[in-house]
């Protein structure tokens, strides 16, 4: 029986030896250790020793499957990883093949912008709002202290409707955002923290200009509003759209509905607002270092008063800025016309 | 508006140290924003030189060029030899010397080029002898052909004593004052025309920096009244409110002065003649314009009147414009002599002939000037700056430093008085405010005493009484300070914004924002997601479009003065833009998916138009886009959460393809039209395949939305899941089918699922049918459903169909 024991140890180290696949291996272990398997055939055998032998060929019997079946176990892992080191060749596919994507969608830069400009002003307590962008020309000039005669009202280019006139003047595209000022005031919710954004329109068509853009218009009307609170939300804004490598400056400027009024600058991005190029010549982009960012102003007291506020007791900032311009100073858009924003052309969108 | 500033003009009324770097950085935080510096004679490098021609001779070869020996202050005495074909050479003379290396415009044409050392005819050249068109000075210095620039002639040095004559070999940019100074290009705004003068600059400039200001207001000559001052009538009062006139007799006109030339180039004017530089130059100085005419071509009196319609007149600059009744004149008994405050006429103007002048000097409605300047399209320096609004009381400073220079340069004696009518007292204008008001608003606490001093700099008369101050308005401030809220900015800005700290407000709760933003920022994110493409198209858009797309333009709103036909209507769908958009696209993109939230604009009789905010999809280029379109649509109502939609069939829409849309409806509001546009009008945007669209009226589904789920318990005992096809007639739907089969369940708590997976027509069927298979799932609250009595409701199922729509079950 020992002899057996040893010559079937043998045969199962040669053939667990001779497997080449975990498949082969499986075989010798059935043919060997399996309930049908020669080894068993050979315990079966145990019931005809003596009682003497008995234990002993028992153990030995156990001890020789113990070993085998660590062999097979150390093969299987062996082959196992043998198999496993195989795969770069036997399912090797090309990867450098684009990968199956989602349908891939894209939001308009426009779209982009807003919701940027919306959330960093959310962050301190500006709600945006909406308001025509169709309106009377009492809200979109009388009430923004721009008499019917004044100069500013040329400039603005506005599209009138082919509608009849009424008690608050004629029908206009608005031409600025500051139509929601008054509209907002007129809630007699205080304080007022608003940013309104809206489509604008101008009967103006060139590299920089189109004939409906959007603005962005902010409002904050409380008691004992300064000039410090608005350096501090536009400076926020700034830092915030820009990046804090970008410095702003205010500028005294003038504008009928506001007072005082100035203009905000903002260091070029691509000179760094040195105003000299990397070529070492001046640069093109900007005005000696600085770009326009808009205006903005301490709200006239005759807004307020239009609006059925005191100017006596409420003080509050305002400005309006081009949704596409401010968009287009950020780093690295590099828009040279500004008219493609509108053009639809998929080529430009997809790139978004 | 801008304007070009000298900086070394400036320093004649303000005593300034700082460098134009310096200046231009600090008084841009609190005036005029200076855009650019600039230099004064940029041709002119440090290689051009004053030189005096030491020999002369003609040339050997050549009959008319000259050799010619410069002196240009080098070591030793050496002479420059240089050949030179000027026909106004003379000994002595002081020219300008362009030394080797030296850029000049030969002829005045063309790029500037390098000056190489030359052999012309046989005889060295070592550098030239310009003529002032050749090195940027053809204007301030006119020259005709061949003549060499007369440097000592046309500064004046034949009049001087050698000793200020500069030494032969200075730079001529050094000699011309160019080295010392810059143009600076300022931003001045509209309200600050004052500004627009060169002694308003310096004012404000030393408000800024708080150093003395030098200027002093000229004064009339001592005036005897006579009969023969000119005779002046205003017929239009309320647009002409003062006109005040002068007669000088007996002035010589000739070129101006070097000075005068030089203050006129710095500010971009081309000097003419000087009785018209002198204008020029008040103007530029005081931003008061005058205008002179030739006395000798006036004829009777002045009268300053509303033109007749069909008048005309030729003006200075040659051409002849046809007035109205809105334009304002000045006219003589005769005819009209100018267009008031715009510009002379050609025919009145001041010649080298003129010997007697008559200086006007007026205040004019800036709206008036403004439209007439727009209506006949004639712009100029005057009338920039008449229709920002000049004071009342600027023509007498004007007409007195006219004079003054007129006399001192042209010579002649004034004729008698000054004419001044129309002119009542002037009352300058008072405002208040309070220094709580002042600190308040800027958020810095200022002293008193500043707050006035910088007013008081500025030229407002204060008075002060506890915490208010009163401030008198200086009269070149008149249409700029309108109430005591504007005093409050002259304080600030001369603190400097940059000094006053940002402070971000805090401690407020803001209201929520309104729920249709919210939902339109999440819209956007969704079909981004589902893949579609974003577009933004213009709110009006062109009849034709209109047209394209069946609708009817005739009950839009209109634009009543566009652009272009193609942005006349207010859109009252947004869906004909995206055609436009798709078919512009087709030819790159044979697959597309758009849409755009945007504002339609449905016009309201009486009242502004009712804006609505409207979602529009597109799809084109896949099997079945009004598919497509659905599974978008399903995918959205389904993120906004808006359960329970009933779709229903749409076929008498002759926009929409009636084989091919459906409505939903949710609560009984129509939320969304999806389906394809009817192939009559496809055809008119030149696509070669259907169309999917989806038209949402977005704010009637805002209401309908929602973010928070409710959640079902899971099942707790496993599905029993079967297939189940069925071929029934093709109209019937499969919406009414799954229905049936839903109602096959009766009152039992089994809970049916039916899932479309296929519709099958074609040749293995008649025609009118069609096959529909589904998938079917049961499940039961509180056992696991047995085989047979899922094969029980399986029959029920197929019997209710086979009963409803005469279905049969396909094997």
């Amino acid at each position: 029986m020992q002899d057996q024991l040893n010559a079937l140890r043998l045969e199962v180290e040669t053939a667990i030896g001779a497997a080449k696949t975990s498949a082969d291996l499986d075989a010798a272990e059935t043919k060997f250790l399996g309930r049908k398997g020669a080894l068993t055939d050979l315990l079966k055998q145990l019931s005809t020793l003596s009682a003497e032998e008995r234990p002993k060929m028992g153990a030995l019997a156990n001890d020789v499957k113990r070993q085998l079946e660590m062999m097979i176990a150390s093969r299987r892992k062996q082959l196992g990883e043998e198999q496993y080191s195989q795969l770069s060749l036997t399912e090797r596919v090309d990867v450098t093949e684009p990968g199956a994507r989602p349908p891939q969608g894209h939001l308009h830069p426009m779209t982009k912008a807003i919701n940027e400009i919306t959330e960093i002003f959310e962050r301190i307590g500006f709600v945006r709002t909406r308001y025509p962008e169709v309106d009377w020309d009492f809200y979109a000039f009388e009430s923004l202290n721009m008499p019917k005669d004044h100069p500013a009202r040329d400039e603005w280019e506005t599209f009138f409707m082919d509608a009849p006139v009424s008690k608050k003047g004629k029908m206009v595209l608005t031409p600025h955002t500051s139509n929601s000022q008054v509209r907002e005031l007129e809630r007699k919710e205080f304080p007022v923290r608003m940013i309104n954004i809206a489509k604008c329109y101008r009967r103006q068509s060139d590299a920089t200009h189109v004939p409906m853009f959007h603005q962005f218009e902010g409002l904050y009307v409380d008691k004992g509003v300064s000039i410090s609170h608005l350096r501090g939300v536009l400076d926020y804004f700034a830092g915030e759209f820009f990046g804090p490598d970008r410095k702003t400056r205010l500028r005294p400027f003038h504008f009928r509905f506001t007072e005082p009024s100035f203009e905000i600058d903002i260091t070029c991005g691509v000179c760094g607002g040195t105003g000299i190029s990397a070529e070492k010549q001046k640069c093109k982009m900007c005005k000696r270092g600085w770009l326009e960012l808009g205006g903005a102003g301490m709200v006239h007291p005759n807004v307020l008063k239009a609006g059925g506020v005191d100017p006596k007791k409420y003080s509050g900032f305002a400005f309006g800025w081009g949704v596409e311009r401010t968009y287009s100073m950020k780093g690295g858009l590099n828009l040279d016309d500004i008219r493609i924003l509108y053009k639809n052309d998929l080529r430009f969108l997809k790139q978004f | 508006m801008n304007t070009l500033v000298s900086y070394d003009w400036l320093k004649e009324y303000v005593k300034l140290k700082e460098t134009p770097e310096e200046f231009a950085r600090r008084i841009s935080l609190s005036g005029p924003a200076v855009e650019k510096i600039l230099p004064l004679y940029p041709e002119l490098g440090d290689k051009i030189v004053l030189g005096q021609i030491a020999e002369l001779k003609q040339h050997p070869n050549a009959d008319k060029l000259k050799i010619v020996k410069v002196d240009v202050g080098a070591d030793g005495g050496a002479l420059l030899h240089i050949v030179c074909g000027g026909s106004n050479l003379e000994l002595g003379q002081y020219v300008a010397v362009a030394l080797l290396g030296a850029k000049v415009r030969w002829h005045g044409q063309g790029e500037p080029v390098v000056l190489e050392p030359a052999e012309i005819r046989g005889e060295k050249s070592e550098g030239m002898i310009c003529a002032s068109s050749e090195i940027g000075l053809g204007e301030a210095f006119p020259n005709s052909d061949r003549m060499i620039l007369d440097v000592g002639h046309e500064l004046g040095w034949d009049k001087q004593t050698k000793k200020s004559i500069p030494k032969t070999g200075t730079p001529l940019n050094d000699v011309l004052g160019g080295s010392d100074d810059v143009a600076m290009d300022i931003e001045v705004t509209s309200n600050r025309v004052d500004c627009m003068g060169m002694v308003g600059m310096a004012r404000e400039a030393a408000a800024i920096l708080n150093r003395p200001f030098n200027w002093k207001e000229p004064k009339f000559p001592k005036l005897q009244a006579s009969s023969s001052k000119p005779q002046v009538k205003i017929s239009a009062k309320k647009e002409c409110p003062r006109y005040m006139a002068a007669k000088i007799s007996g002035v010589k006109v000739g070129p101006s002065p070097w000075w005068l030339k030089r203050r006129l180039m710095s500010a971009g004017l081309r000097p003419i003649n000087n009785i018209v530089d002198i204008s020029n130059f008040v103007m530029l100085e005081l931003a008061q314009p005058t205008h002179i005419f030739d006395s000798a071509t006036v004829k009777g009196g002045i009268d300053v009147r509303l033109s007749r319609f069909g008048e005309k007149i030729q003006a200075l600059d040659g051409k002849t414009y046809e007035l109205d009744e809105t334009i304002l004149l000045i006219a003589d008994d005769e005819k009209p002599i100018a267009v008031a405050g715009v510009m002379g006429g050609e025919q009145t103007g001041v010649t080298l002939n003129t010997t007697d002048v008559i200086i006007e000097s007026a205040a004019f409605d800036p709206v008036c000037i403004r439209r007439g300047a727009r209506k006949i399209n004639l712009q100029s320096d005057a009338q920039l700056r008449f229709e920002k609004g000049l004071s009342t009381a600027s023509p007498p400073v004007a007409m007195a430093r006219t004079i003054q220079l007129v006399l001192e340069l042209a010579g002649g004696k004034l004729e008698g008085g000054i004419t001044d009518v129309g002119q009542t007292k002037y009352k300058p204008q008072s405002f208040s405010t309070t220094v709580d008001e002042v600190d308040s608003l800027i958020g810095i606490k200022v002293p008193k005493t500043e707050m006035v001093d910088r007013l008081r700099r500025l030229g407002f008369k204060v008075g002060v009484t506890g915490k208010t101050i009163k401030a008198e308005v200086p009269w070149w401030r008149d249409h700029d300070i309108e109430l005591g809220r504007d005093l409050v900015e002259e304080i600030a800005r001369i603190e400097g914004y940059a000094n006053i700290p940002g402070v971000i407000p805090f401690g407020l709760r803001p209201r929520p924002m309104s729920p249709e933003l919210v939902w339109e920022r999440n819209a956007r994110e969704i079909l981004k997601g589902a893949g579609l493409s974003e577009i933004y198209s213009y709110s009006f858009v062109s009849k034709d479009l209109l047209a394209k797309a069946d609708y009817d333009a005739s009950v839009l709103l209109r634009v009543q003065n566009p652009l272009t036909a193609d942005f006349e209507y207010m859109r009252t769908t947004l869906l004909p833009s995206a055609l436009q958009v798709a078919a512009e696209n087709a030819e790159r993109f044979s697959e597309q998916r758009l849409f755009e939230i945007a504002n339609v604009y449905y016009p309201q009789s009486g009242n502004l138009p009712d804006e609505q905010l409207e979602l529009s999809m597109l799809f084109l280029g896949m099997p079945e886009p009004w598919r497509a379109a659905k599974g978008c649509v399903e995918h959205l109502l389904d993120e906004m959460g808006i359960t329970d939609v009933e779709w229903k069939r749409l076929d008498n829409d002759a926009f929409w393809h009636p084989g091919h849309t459906v409505q939903a409806f949710a609560k009984g509001n129509l939320v969304a039209t999806v389906g394809e546009l009817s192939p009559k009008f496809a055809k008119n945007f030149k696509f070669d395949s259907p169309v999917g669209l989806v038209d949402i009226p977005f704010e009637a589904m805002v209401p309908l939305a929602s973010g928070s789920r409710t959640y079902i318990p899971l099942p707790a005992f496993p599905e029993a899941k079967r297939d189940l096809a069925v071929v029934v007639d093709f109209r019937v739907e499969f919406d009414d089918i799954a229905r049936e089969i839903v109602r096959a369940n009766g009152h039992s708590p089994i809970r049916f699922g039916v899932e479309w997976f296929d519709t099958y027509r074609g040749d293995k069927l008649p025609l009118d049918k069609k096959s529909v298979a589904m998938h079917l799932t049961f499940s039961a609250p509180d056992r696991t459903l047995e085989s047979s009595e899922v094969d029980g409701l399986m029959e029920n199922i197929v019997l209710g169909l086979k009963e409803k729509f005469k279905a049969e079950v396909r094997a």
